[in-house]
Order: C-alpha cells, then sequence, then structure tokens
C-alpha cells in the first residue's frame, strides 16, 4: 500500500501520456473526447498496494474507481463470519466506474493478492470535472447502461452453465 | 433614521435624493444660487469693458472691469467643481447605502425565492444595477438647478439688454429640443435593428462552424456563404443608415450652435448700426449665445440620466420585491429559551403549483427524543426537516418547537434554540475556527449581552466529536513557521524529530523521503534541490530567488539556465492545454505548477513561446518561465517527463551552489541539517526530515497515527491542532473535501449546543468510520440532552434512534422504534431486508 508519486522519476516516459493510453483503453472513458480525457488523465493518481491490502472495504463508500496496471486483487463478499472470493482481477481491469457516478456503499471489497499497481479516480475529482461539460454526461449514463446489461446477461449465462435457477435470482437490468 | 422603516425595495427613487443627503442637498442649492450669478457676471462686465473701457480708453477701468471678470469666472470654475464634488459624494453615498439595502434585503428573503433567482442576477444587481440609479440621485437637485437657473439668469439679463434680440437668439433652442430628439428616435430604432442582426450573424457564424463537418462533408461552402452573405448585406445597410442618422443628430446639433451668432449678428448688428444697441451689449450677446448650449445639453442628458435610473431602479426593485417569511428578531421581548419538545401536527406543505410535497403529517419528540427519518429522495423527508427548522414556511398544519408555533417564532428565537446542519453544507472563504464560531457568532449579533466565546477547549471538543480533529492536524502539520515566532515550540519539534527517527524511521520509510544531500528529491521542487536549505536573506526568499542576479549568474554558470527555461515553456505548453478552460478551482489544480490565478498570465505567455523562439522572449517572459520550472516537482507534476540529464545538473549544481555561497556569504542559508529546524518547509516535513511520498489515505492515516503518537509525548498535540485551526479553507471552503465541509459544518452547530438539531443527510459524503463516530456521539452524549431530527439515507445507523419515520411521496407511512416497525413487517422492513 504505497502510492508511487516517485513514478515520474527521471528519464522515463511521462506519467500524464501513460495515463492518457490507459484510459482510453477503458470502455468507460473511450467515448469522451480527447480533451476531457486529458483532464482525466491529469486528475488521476497512481497507487501502489502491497499483497493483502485493501483497495476498498466492504460497506465504505469511499468513491474511488480502479484501473489494475499490474498485480491481481480479488474481489471478495464477506457475510457474517464467511468470506467468498467473487471474482478474481488482473492487469487491464477497469473496477468501480459506478462509484465515480454516485453515492455507492461498496457490498465487496477488493483485495491485493500480490503487489498491485493501479490508477485511482476519485468521485470528486470525476464529478468536479464532468460537471465543466454537462454534454458528456448522457454518453456516459449510456455506457453505463450497455454496462449493466451485459453484466446481466453474462451473469444469466454463468447461472444457467451451473444449473442455477434463474428464478427470483434476476432481473436487475430489467427493473 | 424613521421608526417606521418603508422596506427597501417598497421605496421610490425620489426617496434617496433627500433623507440622509438634505444637507448636502441644501448645501448644493445655496453654491448654486452663486455660481449663476457668477456666470452671469462675466457677460455685464464683457459688455462694460466694451462700453466704457475700451470706448473711453481708460485704462484703469479696463482693469478693474477684468479683476471683476477673472475672479468670478475662478469662482465660477471653483464652485462648478465644489457642486460637482458633492454630486458625486452624494450618488457614492447613495449607491453604498443601496447596495446595504438591497443586499440586507435579499438575504433574509425566504429560501423559496431563491429556487428561481440565480446568483449571478443578484450579483448583477447589487454590483452593476444600481450605479445608473445612484447616479441620478446624485444629479437629481444639483444639476437641473444650476442649468435651469443659468438658462433663467441668461435669459433674464439678455432681455434686460434687448428683448427683440433676446427673444430671436433664444428662439432656435426650442427648435434643437423638439428636433433633436426626433432624430435621435430614429437612430435607437436603427440601433436596435443593428444589435438584432448582429445576434442572428452570430447565431448563424455560430451554427456554420459547429456543422462545419456537414458542410465539407457535403461541399456545401457555396450555400453557406449565401446565408452568411444575405446577413452580412443587411447588416451592412442597416450600419450604414445607423451611422448616417448618428452623423445627422451630430450635424444638426452644430448647425444650430452655429446658428445662432449668424441671428445675433444679422439683428444686433443691424440694431447696432441704427445706433439701438451698444456694441458691449453685442459682445455680451454674443458670448451668452456660446454658453447658452451647454445648459441645454446638459438638461437632455440629465433626463437620460433620470430615464435610465428609473428604468434600472424599477427593474431591480420590483424583482426583490418580496417579504422575508419569519421577523428576524421578535418585536417586543427578548428571545426566547425554549425546551427541545416538537409536535407536528397534520402538516402539509404544497407549493405554489399545486404540488403537495407533504401531505398531513403528525409526530411528537419530547425533550432529548431522537428521531431519524427515512424515505427515497422526493419522500419528502427533508422537507420535513426543513419546515421544522423553519427553512420553509409550511402551508398547513402547526408545528410547534416547545409550546411556540414555529411560523410564530423569529429567526432569533429559533437560531438560539436550534442547530441546522444541510445536506450540501456551504463553508465560508475563511480559517477553519473562523467557520467553526461562524454559529455562535451569529447568535451573538444582534442580542444585547453577547453569549459567552466558545473555548479553545470547547472548540477542540467538536472537533474531537465531529472527527475532524484529525484534519485540522493535518493542516496544522502543512503550516510553515517564520524564524523567531516560538523559538520554544521549534526546540520541542526538534525533539519530535528525533523520537520520529527512532520510533518510526524504519517503518514509515516507504512513505517518506528523507532529505538526503546525495540524492534528487522527487517530492520538492527544482529551487529546494538546488538551494537544499532555506535562505536567510530576503533576496533569495520565494519569488524573489528568481529575479536575484546572484541566483540567475549562478544558474547561466551551472549550465541550468537554457534547460530550465525550456522546462518552464514545456510545463507551460502542457499545462495549459490541459487546463486551459476549467475554471479557476483548486482542486483542478493541486497537481499543477500553475496556480489557479496565474492560469491567463501563462497562456499569454504559452502563445509567446508558440510563436518565437525560447531566446527571442523579452526578459520579463523568460524569467516567469523560469519561476515556473524552479517549482517544478517531479512527484506531484506529471504532466512533464524530467529529462535524465536535467536531473544529473541540478543535483551537481546543488553541490556548486552550497560551495559559491559558502565562500561569498556564508550566513545566506542554512543547509539541510538534522540538528536544526527548516524554517522554510513545513512542520511535518521538519519532523520526518523529508516529505511524503503518499497521496493514499490510508498511508496518510498511519502517518497521522505515528505523529500524534509523538506529540502527545511532548504535549504538543494541541498547540499544532490550534496552528491547524487558522488553515484558510479558500472560497466555498474548496480547499476541503467533501468529507470535511460536512464535518466542519455539523461541528460549528454542535459548537453552539442547540437544545433541537436537525440533521438532513448532514453525515453523506463521510466514510464509514467518520458516521459511525458522529452517529456514536450522537447516541451516547446527546440522547436526553438534546432533540435530534436526523434524514438519514443509511439503514445500517438509525437502530439506536428513539424514533424511526418512514415517509413516501410525502406522506408518513409508519413511525415507531426500529424494533416495533421491524417486528411490523411494514415499510421500513421492506427496505431493510431490499437494500441489505
Amino acid at each position: 500500500m504505497n502510492s508511487s508519486a516517485a513514478d515520474n522519476k527521471s528519464g522515463g516516459g511521462c506519467e500524464f501520456q501513460e495515463n492518457l493510453e490507459i484510459l482510453r483503453q477503458i470502455d468507460f472513458f473511450a467515448g469522451l473526447p480527447i480533451e476531457t480525457l486529458k483532464i482525466f488523465a491529469y486528475l488521476c493518481t497512481r497507487e501502489k498496494y502491497q499483497a493483502d491490502d485493501y483497495l476498498f472495504s466492504q460497506n465504505d463508500d469511499d468513491g474511488q474507481a480502479f484501473y489494475l496496471i499490474s498485480g491481481r486483487a480479488v474481489l471478495v463478499h464477506t457475510t457474517d463470519d464467511t468470506q467468498i472470493d467473487v471474482l478474481q482481477c488482473g492487469p487491464g481491469e477497469f473496477m468501480g466506474s459506478l462509484a465515480l457516478l454516485g453515492s455507492m456503499p461498496r457490498l465487496f471489497s477488493l483485495q491485493a493478492a500480490d503487489a498491485v499497481e493501479c490508477l485511482v479516480m476519485t468521485r470528486e475529482k470525476f464529478t468536479r470535472a464532468i460537471e465543466q461539460f454537462p454534454e458528456l454526461m448522457p454518453r456516459l449514463l449510456k455506457s453505463v447502461v450497455v454496462n449493466i446489461r451485459s453484466w446481466e446477461k453474462r451473469s444469466m449465462a454463468a447461472m444457467k452453465s451451473k444449473g442455477i435457477s434463474l428464478s427470483g435470482m434476476v432481473g436487475i437490468s430489467a427493473q | 433614521m424613521a421608526k417606521q422603516k418603508v422596506p427597501m425595495v417598497k421605496r421610490s427613487l425620489f426617496s434617496w435624493i433627500m433623507g440622509p443627503n438634505t444637507k448636502l442637498q441644501l448645501l448644493v442649492l445655496v453654491l448654486i444660487a452663486i455660481t449663476v450669478f457668477t456666470r452671469v457676471l462675466p457677460l455685464e462686465m464683457q459688455k462694460r469693458i466694451v462700453n466704457e473701457a475700451i470706448r473711453l480708453r481708460n485704462v484703469d477701468l479696463l482693469v478693474h472691469y477684468c479683476a471683476i471678470y477673472l475672479v468670478s469666472v475662478v469662482s465660477a470654475s471653483l464652485l462648478k467643481y465644489l457642486v460637482n464634488v458633492l454630486q458625486v459624494i452624494i450618488s457614492q453615498r447613495t449607491l453604498a447605502r443601496m447596495r446595504k439595502g438591497l443586499f440586507a434585503h435579499i438575504i433574509t428573503l425566504p429560501l423559496s425565492f431563491f429556487r428561481n433567482t440565480q446568483p449571478g442576477l443578484v450579483v448583477s444587481s447589487i454590483v452593476s444595477e444600481l450605479a445608473l440609479p445612484s447616479n441620478f440621485v446624485g444629479m437629481a437637485v444639483a444639476v437641473p438647478l444650476i442649468n435651469l437657473l443659468t438658462l433663467v439668469a441668461f435669459a433674464g439679463y439678455l432681455f434686460w439688454l434687448n428683448a427683440w434680440l433676446a427673444a430671436l437668439s433664444l428662439s432656435i433652442y426650442p427648435a434643437v429640443v423638439f428636433l433633436v430628439p426626433l432624430l435621435q428616435r430614429r437612430v435607437n430604432l436603427a440601433n436596435k435593428k443593428r444589435v438584432d442582426l448582429t445576434r442572428r450573424l452570430s447565431d448563424k457564424v455560430a451554427e456554420s462552424i459547429s456543422g462545419i463537418h456537414e458542410i465539407h462533408g457535403s461541399g456545401a461552402y457555396g450555400i453557406e456563404d449565401r446565408k452568411v452573405g444575405a446577413i452580412v448585406d443587411r447588416l451592412y445597410r442597416i450600419r450604414l443608415r445607423w451611422d448616417l442618422l448618428r452623423a445627422g443628430v451630430k450635424t444638426s446639433n452644430n448647425f444650430f450652435t452655429s446658428l445662432g451668432p449668424f441671428l445675433v449678428f444679422i439683428l444686433g448688428g443691424y440694431l447696432t448700426i441704427q445706433g439701438q444697441l451698444e456694441l458691449g451689449a453685442l459682445v455680451a450677446f454674443l458670448s451668452a449665445q456660446e454658453k447658452l448650449y451647454d445648459p441645454w445639453k446638459e438638461l437632455i442628458q440629465f433626463y437620460q440620466a433620470y430615464q435610465d435610473g428609473m428604468v434600472s431602479y424599477n427593474k431591480t426593485m420590483s424583482y426583490f420585491d418580496a417579504e422575508p417569511d419569519y421577523a428576524l428578531t421578535p418585536p417586543d421581548r427578548p428571545p426566547l429559551d425554549i425546551e427541545g419538545k416538537v409536535t407536528v401536527q397534520n402538516l402539509a406543505f404544497v407549493t405554489g403549483d399545486g404540488l403537495k410535497l407533504l401531505d398531513d403529517i403528525s409526530l411528537s419528540l419530547k425533550p432529548g427524543d431522537h428521531l431519524a427519518l427515512i424515505g427515497f429522495s422526493g419522500s419528502g423527508k427533508s422537507t420535513l426537516a426543513q419546515c421544522i427548522g423553519q427553512l420553509y414556511a409550511y402551508t398547513n398544519g402547526h408545528v410547534l418547537f416547545g409550546d411556540a408555533e414555529v411560523e410564530e417564532l423569529s429567526k432569533q428565537d429559533m437560531i438560539r434554540n436550534m442547530g441546522f446542519v444541510s445536506q450540501t453544507p456551504f463553508i465560508f472563504d475563511g480559517t477553519i475556527e473562523e467557520n467553526l464560531l461562524y454559529a455562535c457568532e451569529a447568535m451573538d449579533d444582534d442580542s444585547q449581552q453577547a453569549a459567552s466565546r466558545p473555548s479553545l477547549d470547547d472548540k477542540i471538543q467538536v472537533l474531537h466529536q465531529t472527527g475532524l480533529f484529525t484534519d485540522t492536524l493535518r493542516f496544522g502539520l502543512n503550516t510553515i513557521f517564520n524564524p523567531g515566532q516560538d523559538d520554544h515550540l521549534v526546540e520541542q519539534l526538534i525533539r519530535v524529530r528525533r523520537s520520529f527517527q527512532k520510533q518510526f524511521g524504519d517503518s514509515l520509510a516507504e512513505y517518506v523521503e528523507f532529505f538526503d544531500e546525495n540524492r534528487y528529491l522527487y517530492h520538492s521542487s527544482v529551487a529546494a534541490n538546488l538551494l537544499f536549505g532555506s535562505p536567510n536573506r530576503e533576496r533569495f526568499k520565494g519569488a524573489r530567488l528568481v529575479a536575484d542576479t546572484y541566483f540567475l549568474d549562478f544558474l547561466k554558470h551551472a549550465e541550468l539556465q537554457r534547460p530550465l527555461i525550456e522546462l518552464g515553456a514545456d510545463l507551460t505548453r502542457q499545462t495549459i492545454d490541459i487546463l486551459g478552460n476549467l475554471p479557476p478551482d483548486n482542486l483542478f489544480f493541486e497537481q499543477s505548477p500553475i496556480a489557479p490565478d496565474e492560469l491567463e498570465t501563462f497562456k499569454a505567455l504559452n502563445l509567446q513561446t508558440q510563436r518565437r523562439k525560447l531566446h527571442q522572449l523579452d526578459e520579463a517572459d523568460r524569467a516567469k518561465l523560469l519561476e515556473l520550472a524552479l517549482r517544478f516537482t517531479p512527484g506531484r507534476h506529471k504532466m512533464v517527463s524530467f529529462p535524465h540529464l536535467l536531473e544529473r545538473l541540478i543535483l551537481e549544481g546543488r553541490a556548486l551552489f552550497k560551495e559559491k555561497i559558502s565562500a561569498d556569504d556564508p550566513e545566506a542559508f542554512s543547509f539541510y541539517d538534522k540538528e536544526q529546524y527548516i524554517f522554510s518547509q513545513t512542520i511535518q516535513n521538519n519532523i520526518f526530515f523529508g516529505k511524503t511520498t503518499t497521496t493514499n489515505v490510508k498511508a496518510q492515516d498511519k502517518i497521522v497515527q505515528s505523529i500524534i503518537h509523538l506529540l502527545i509525548e511532548e504535549d504538543l498535540l494541541e498547540t499544532i491542532v490550534r496552528i491547524g485551526m487558522q488553515y484558510q479553507v479558500g472560497g466555498k471552503g474548496d480547499k476541503l473535501s467533501g468529507g470535511q465541509r460536512q464535518k466542519l459544518a455539523i461541528a460549528r452547530v454542535l459548537l453552539k449546543s442547540p437544545k433541537l438539531l436537525i440533521m438532513d443527510e448532514a453525515t453523506s459524503a463521510l466514510d464509514n468510520k467518520s458516521q459511525a463516530r458522529i452517529q456514536n456521539f450522537l447516541d451516547s452524549r446527546l440522547k436526553g440532552k438534546a432533540t435530534v431530527i436526523a434524514v438519514v439515507h443509511r439503514l445500517d445507523i438509525i437502530k439506536n434512534f428513539d424514533q424511526v419515520a418512514v415517509m413516501k411521496a410525502g406522506k408518513l407511512m409508519e413511525i415507531g422504534t426500529y424494533d416495533d416497525l421491524m417486528a411490523h413487517k411494514g415499510v421500513l422492513y421492506e427496505l431493510v431486508s431490499g437494500r441489505q
């Protein structure tokens, strides 16, 4: 869990340009004009986490989204004493886009499995920046809608393949 | 001051003319009477100089008359100046009074008024709209009086000299008065058309440019050219007409002015030849003729000023012609002490367009009871809290606070007994401490006996209760001290530094970049890397460094000047590219070397650097670029890469500078030394003897916890927090995070220990831990002591409330204890099980 603000050391490339390249690959941001992406690339920071560190914890409304640059992390859900691994995340994955859009107490925790480096965007920065471009909000909402549908479609497929009945379990995107 | 005050917005513009200005206006009156006399006197002197002194060739008489002439001309000018001074004083005093009065009125208007009123409108009303009316008030007595009297006096004098000639020469003015406005009206009409067409032209051009893709796609250049061309042609014609008419007005004015002397010459000359008029009188006529024009002109301008002033005054006043919902102070008694009992009976709140936001709500709270209001957004829970808190005037039913109807209580009764924390609290520019005292000071403001001011202990207590303590401590740790400000504290901090090295040197090493003479500090600026010490001479401090010849010579010598200017240009280009179009909000500029208020300067500079080579820039621009480069901190400013060569040059430069300055002026710098306090660095950096490298919240918590531990050992904790309370929060508190703003808003209300505390989603921006901390404080310390009404959006914190009220679409669905409602399996049960 160490921030890596010193990454902009001499010699290497410019961190801002690298961030910009990363954002262009993330679906959530990809549709935005380059001027806006530049602002986001400038506003996000890089953080390092050690194995077992929590990137975010269940019930916290930390308002952050993470892009994993390197390392692996596990999404876990805790009920009373039992802990279930929900999802394995690896480099190139973007977690928590919904937390950027509004208050979102976490339903899961994200725990580093090994040394993790990621790009972090906070809701406060995101909101203040997007306020400058109100015309972009509909585009973001569209991408959220598309995502919600594809999430549910995937989980339905997964449930079917495991033989779990869909009754009463799905239908979020229809609400 | 009158006892029965007419509300500001009901006053007529004319009422401002006298009032408190009466004495000044009377003075103006006296001055004007004398002025008019001194204006006519020179005419008589002219006549006598010609008729008596010149004709009789009497030099004594000539000197005598000329002296009187001179004295009256000089005093006329002086008096006119004095009248102008008074006019300016009256108009500015009126402007100040109008501004204060209008602002004081506007901020007492009900909140509902502001739902349809943009802040910009209030700003322009107070800042610009009142200028014209107050300008009129300044002129109102002086201008018409002085000009009318002058006209009358001149006319009287001329009639006395020769009635026929006087009648003839005055006859042109009525013609001017009628004809010129007629032309002017046509000018105005043309002008209006011009403005309309200009707007259409800009709309059309904007449309074409926005649709440039389509134009290129269809190759429709010709179509667009024709569309724009047609408007341009019409604009050309109307502008031509407008300009010609304007020229016409000017010409006719000039023509009539020149016509005057012609009439005087033709008739006056004839009369003089006939011996019916003295030559002196003719001279007096000629000169009076010339002077008659100005009073006419000023009168017409005055009429215009009256029209303008009246229009903008009436517009402004009628817009804000509303009344506050509540009296500010109780009319005939001291403010009440109210016990924290709240009774709501059949409460309804219906908006102007008939929307029922609250419908038949009844509930009651004993003093010290805690009530949670829950429900979806739009269910009316905030509105209910606001009605109880007197922020909105309810339309039906009753809200009793203690035993008094809230509607009938004055604002002062409310604020003395109730604290309201809103959903999006507002923090004002100033220090943490000033904001903490905001609610308490407001309470003292109007009352006779000032309530005792909160002590330092009180303030620290509320900081603890709200969890703002650590934040404030952090601000304190980020403070830079001046040498000699507190020597004792400095010694203590050196001791803290030693304990830090001993206890946390290793465990926190990954978060700190220690000051090391042989390594580049990525979290310090280029300047700090070069100097590696704090300056003891004014010439090397802050912004002066970049102008200091010794330092500049050193940069050249160390071959750093050019690469640094290049770095500065690179930083400018990149930063402007990213941030150039953003508002000057601190959040956007935290990671930028350019401060928000410098943005425009560097934008201009950026244009220069794009057009010219760096060596062609002028000295001032190069100095700016250099200054920017010296701020560059690679760990924070990520928009450019940091050339490896430059890093090595700077490291070499550090050694070189130390060598050079130690030889030339050994006392000039205190180089970083583990045994010395560094006055150019913050308290925290002094404790670390280095700088933190992390912006990660969890890491920062860990660091602060360690420092708290050390500060407690030295008994310094409160001292640093006290320093932290002086932290400037920035306009709208934008140097604070959303959570910090909410904590501060809660703290400032807790500081006045209200008997009724209303919190409208007051902890929504807080993380779990902070929210739990505040909830815990409410449960353990306030229960039974202060009544709490909390609008809550998170269901996991409501278990300990005495009552839970569930709302939906303006109606109270159910109310009771958490356990009862859950057992009852009603709406709350559904909400809780649905959400978890």
